[in-house]
């Protein structure tokens, strides 16, 4: 009797005590391998005319797609911030075939109020290598006297696609581009997506004045556009599952672009987009089909971004 | 309206029922038989045709249960043509839940026949004794030797095979008895391949194998008190689902128990009993047997529930109670993680129940006065408290943006019922009113893919209580030779939960045609009649005779599905001396108040023929019965309509089994 009690003990406890799979550790699936960044460090200094002029990115480095971007303009001397005004941007990409071009930026960089440094944005639409190099030219003035300064600088592969970007002519023969900016790290659910939309404005003129002009290299964040989406998971497994209760993207007072995306599990996610223009004609995108269709790879528009969550 | 089947054991305990009853009260266990058990038919676990059966063959048999077959294992029993989550189904009042978010392990799918000795099936509000109900309660009653037998060791083997799928199983129990202590143990094995339908063709993936043992201790510490530990560990692998995409790779409970009683001779209060209990599942899905299946997925599943059920008697004069006590808690865990065709790269995965825990507080009574010899009298209610907490309640607010992570429920209950003996005939009627909580998959579940109608279930956390209102009546007459027995019950049931086509949504699983969101109907109306019949023919024929019928729609006077054809069931028994001779037959008549919404077509009529032989002897001491027989004789081909999937029944199956008692 008591050998069969005691085998029944170490059955309890071994049952008890074990599961014969271990349960999924959620946290673990819901963390990509990707770091989210929310701190804004240094990622150049620059030294000129008595002035020092520190440039700060999420983490310290420049990725291709959007970048949000802090200036800091000091007094070399006393280190104390400069009395400067009329800080322009511009980042200017050099192909080795000696093509140049711009990307999606705030030439005047906006200094809002009980903040120490200017703000703006660039949308880098390719990452720095041998045969593409970006430059940043930064303008401002100072006691009356205006200044400029170039830097090279390094545009880094992102590897969160959740911060992907894709660029394209719309209907209207313009050259757009959509950048992710939010969320960084989605989870299973709902989330704000939140996109900037931007226009390249072609130039009326020819170029004048030392190199760069700007007018050459103008973008606008487009206002009053509609970003239509349809979130579908590709893979040929899932069918062409999507989701419910999703928002399309309009635009908010911070001038991005503001919507709700509903991831309902983990895996690859395409947002398929349909742009629209203030006046509701369609720039580009096709709509996806939304019937089910086990065993085939999901139809994705002629716009989309692929994520992976 | 009280169906309870209680059944003792053909082996020690039947045996020794007789001697036991003409002793002087000296055991506690007696005590306690006086007092619970009231009127009730007693049953082995046997049916008409078969004295070898498994637990859902045996549940089969009663008037008021139905099954949805998947295959040919863990059948889901319907009560009162009512799926799971409308009845309460427990072990000794312990909750269990299973842990399969499709269904594959109801809780009768965790124990076997050789640990039960009695089957408690209450119909409606009268069931609310072990928590909120709709339909009513189904309490498996393990076995539980009486304390100071003379004879101190008891045993049962039994062994048998079935010829049509080729199962073969033995089952042995032993069981030790003194003034102080008892020991319960049991252990069975059955082994069964792919069984052939009626045309003789193999139904593929339709094995199984089960392990169960159990053991109970009890010891008695005082001249009125005792103490028992109970444990249950059941093991079920490669069993397969013909009906469902799907099979079992392997589930295991462990359902354990520790239980104080004490009895007063003196005083209102008459017997104390309170037991603690826990008990875990594991499920775990296997899908990479199915060619169809081009996606991989892991489907596993866990149910842990720890609790307390605490009852008191109490008896004065005419009038007698009985409270019941209910706590428990239970977590319920299902994940699903896709692979994608290119195992390269990333998973997919989603809960299909996001952690919820459901809690349950409840009190019930049930009073009795016998007003007269001829009549007598119940009240009953009972009072609940449902909690309901989704941990990752993200999953719920896809589509339902914004909804509560917990959730509270009060579920209140009402019945009573009236009873008249008058000589040769009986006469009930009953009412209630009750409420229950939606299920954790109603509720939480999350793209829980339903093979029957193809779609995807979305549960809503913001569902209304059921609500259900009942009536009920029976008369029966019992003559020299002929008993007659009608019983009928009708459910006005408000807030019925059902899945309703989403707009929103597209399906997840790669079978699925689209989404399903729970929903609540205005009202759902049950009918349920059974007319039972048996006659004396001779000395040593009986005839026994059921018919069944019900009827049940919706607020649109749509049919509800899984609602029982007009039925019936006609046996012949002879017995003389130690040969006994059975023959019946069964069948369903067309299923002509389907539901095409939920995914049903039109069951034709089908009649099956059993015939069964058993001869008892005895070898030395030790009696013996050997029994051979075939079900569906005439080996034919049908499905009935709760058939997941128009899967074939099995054709015909010679059985045979051999049992001893010693």
């Amino acid at each position: 009797m008591n050998n069969i009690f005691s085998f029944f003990t170490a059955l309890f406890c071994f049952t008890v005590l074990s599961c014969t799979k271990e349960k999924t550790d959620y946290q673990a699936e819901t963390d990509p391998a990707v770091i989210e960044h929310h701190e804004f460090k240094e990622a150049y200094s620059i030294h000129s005319g008595g002035y020092r002029i520190s440039i700060e990115a999420l983490n310290g480095m420049f990725y291709k797609g959007y970048n949000e971007l802090r200036l800091k303009i000091m007094d070399s001397r006393t280190n104390q911030e400069a009395d400067v005004s009329a800080v322009t941007f511009l980042p200017i990409v050099a192909h080795a075939d000696g093509r140049n071009a711009s990307c999606p930026h705030l030439y005047d960089l906006l200094r809002r109020n009980g903040e120490n440094h200017f703000s703006g944005y660039a949308v880098f639409t390719e990452e720095s290598d041998n045969d593409t190099k970006w430059e940043l030219y930064i303008g401002f003035t100072a006691n009356g006297q205006s200044y400029g300064i170039t830097q090279e600088v390094a545009v880094h592969e992102q590897a969160n696609k959740n911060r992907n970007m894709t660029t394209f002519t719309g209907k209207d023969g313009q050259q757009y581009f959509i950048a992710l900016i939010a969320p960084q790290r989605p989870k299973v659910g709902e989330n704000e997506l939140v996109a900037g939309i931007y226009r390249y404005d072609r130039p009326g003129n020819s170029p004048s004045g030392s190199f760069p002009d700007p007018t050459q290299y103008s973008y606008t964040a487009v206002n009053g556009f509609t970003l239509q989406l349809d979130p579908r998971m590709p893979e040929p497994s899932m069918g062409n599952h999507s989701s419910p209760n999703n928002n399309d993207l309009t635009q908010e007072d911070d001038g991005l672009y503001h919507g709700i995306v509903n991831y309902t599990m983990t895996g690859n996610w395409t947002l398929n987009f349909i742009l629209l223009n203030h006046q509701g004609q369609i720039l580009k995108g096709t709509v996806v089909p939304d019937d089910f269709t086990p065993g085939v790879e999901g139809v994705k528009s002629e716009l989309h971004i692929d994520i992976l969550f | 309206m009280k169906t309870r089947y209680t059944a003792l054991l053909l082996s020690l305990i039947g045996l020794n029922a007789s001697a036991q009853h003409n002793r002087a009260q000296r055991d506690s266990t007696k005590v306690i038989d006086e007092i619970s058990i009231t009127a009730q038919a007693k049953r082995k676990i046997q049916t008409d045709m078969k004295m070898a059966v498994s637990v859902d063959e045996f549940l089969a048999s009663a008037d008021n249960i139905s099954f949805i077959k998947r295959g040919a294992y863990a059948w889901e029993p319907l009560l009162n043509n009512m799926s799971m989550e409308r009845s309460t189904v427990t072990i000794d009042g312990m909750h269990i839940f299973g842990a399969c978010t499709d269904k594959m392990d109801p809780v009768t799918s965790y124990v076997e026949s050789n640990n039960l000795t009695a089957v408690d099936i209450t119909s409606g509000q009268e069931g609310n004794m072990h928590g909120a109900t709709v339909a009513g309660s189904i309490d498996l009653k393990r076995k539980s030797t009486p304390f100071g037998l003379d004879r101190k060791w008891n045993g049962a083997y039994q062994t048998g095979f079935e010829g049509n799928n080729r199962q073969f199983f033995n089952l042995g129990n032993l069981a030790y008895s003194s003034d102080k202590f008892v020991a319960d143990g049991s252990i069975s094995f059955r082994k069964a391949g792919n069984y052939h339908d009626g045309n003789s063709n193999e139904v593929n993936h339709s094995q199984y194998s089960k392990l169960n043992t159990s053991l109970g201790l009890a010891y008695k510490t005082g001249a009125l008190s005792s103490v028992r530990v109970d444990a249950i560990y059941d093991k079920a692998n490669d069993v397969g689902f013909p009906a469902l995409p799907m099979d079992l790779w392997l589930s295991r409970a462990i359902i354990t128990s520790a239980a104080y009683k004490q009895l007063f001779e003196d005083g209102l209060l008459k017997v104390l009993d309170t037991k603690l209990y826990f008990n875990a599942i594991e499920h775990y899905m296997d899908d990479t047997k199915r060619p169809e299946n081009l996606v991989h997925m892991d489907m596993p599943g866990w149910s842990t529930t720890y609790g307390l059920v605490s009852r008191a008697n109490l008896k004065r004069g005419a009038y007698s109670a009985e409270i019941q006590l209910n706590l428990y808690n239970n977590l319920s865990i299902a994940e699903m993680t896709m692979y994608p065709q290119d195992r390269s790269k990333k998973t997919m995965f989603a809960y299909s129940w996001p952690w919820v825990t459901a809690r349950f507080a409840g009190l019930s009574v049930n009073n009795t006065w016998n007003i007269s010899d001829i009549s007598r009298l119940n009240i009953g209610g009972s009072l609940g408290w449902n909690y309901n907490h989704s941990k990752y309640v993200e999953f719920n607010w896809i589509f339902h943006p914004g909804t509560p992570q917990e959730k509270n429920r009060a579920l209140p209950s009402l019945h009573a019922s009236y009873q008249l003996n008058f000589r040769q005939l009986d006469l009930s009627v009953g009412t209630g009113y009750g409420h229950r909580a939606p299920s954790v998959s109603e509720g939480y579940g999350y793209y829980i893919y339903n093979s029957f109608d193809r779609y995807d279930y979305i549960g809503n956390p913001d569902l209304e209580n059921e609500i259900s209102y009942e009536v009920n009546a029976s008369a029966g007459f019992k003559g020299e030779r002929i008993a007659v027995e009608a019983k009928a019950n009708y459910f006005h049931i408000e807030n019925y939960i059902v899945g309703r086509i989403l707009s929103l949504g597209s399906p997840m699983n790669y079978q699925s045609v689209g989404v399903k969101g729970y929903t609540s109907l205005q009202y759902a109306r049950l009918f349920n009649m059974a007319l039972n019949a048996s006659y004396d023919i001779l000395q040593h024929l009986h005839w026994k005779g059921t018919i069944t019928y019900a009827r049940a729609t919706d607020n649109k006077n749509g049919n509800l599905p899984f609602i029982r054809p007009l039925s019936y069931q006609s046996s012949l028994h002879f017995m003389h001396r130690n040969i006994g001779i059975r023959t019946s037959v069964n069948g369903d008549f067309a299923q002509d108040n389907y539901s095409p919404e939920y995914g049903e077509d039109h069951t034709p009529a089908y009649i099956v023929w059993n015939i069964a032989a058993d001869y008892t002897f005895k070898i030395g001491h030790y009696r013996a019965a050997l029994q051979v027989g075939a079900e569906n004789l005439f080996n034919e081909y049908y499905s009935t309509y709760a058939d997941w999937g128009n899967i074939p029944r099995m054709g015909r199956n010679v059985f045979s089994s051999l049992k001893f008692n010693f």
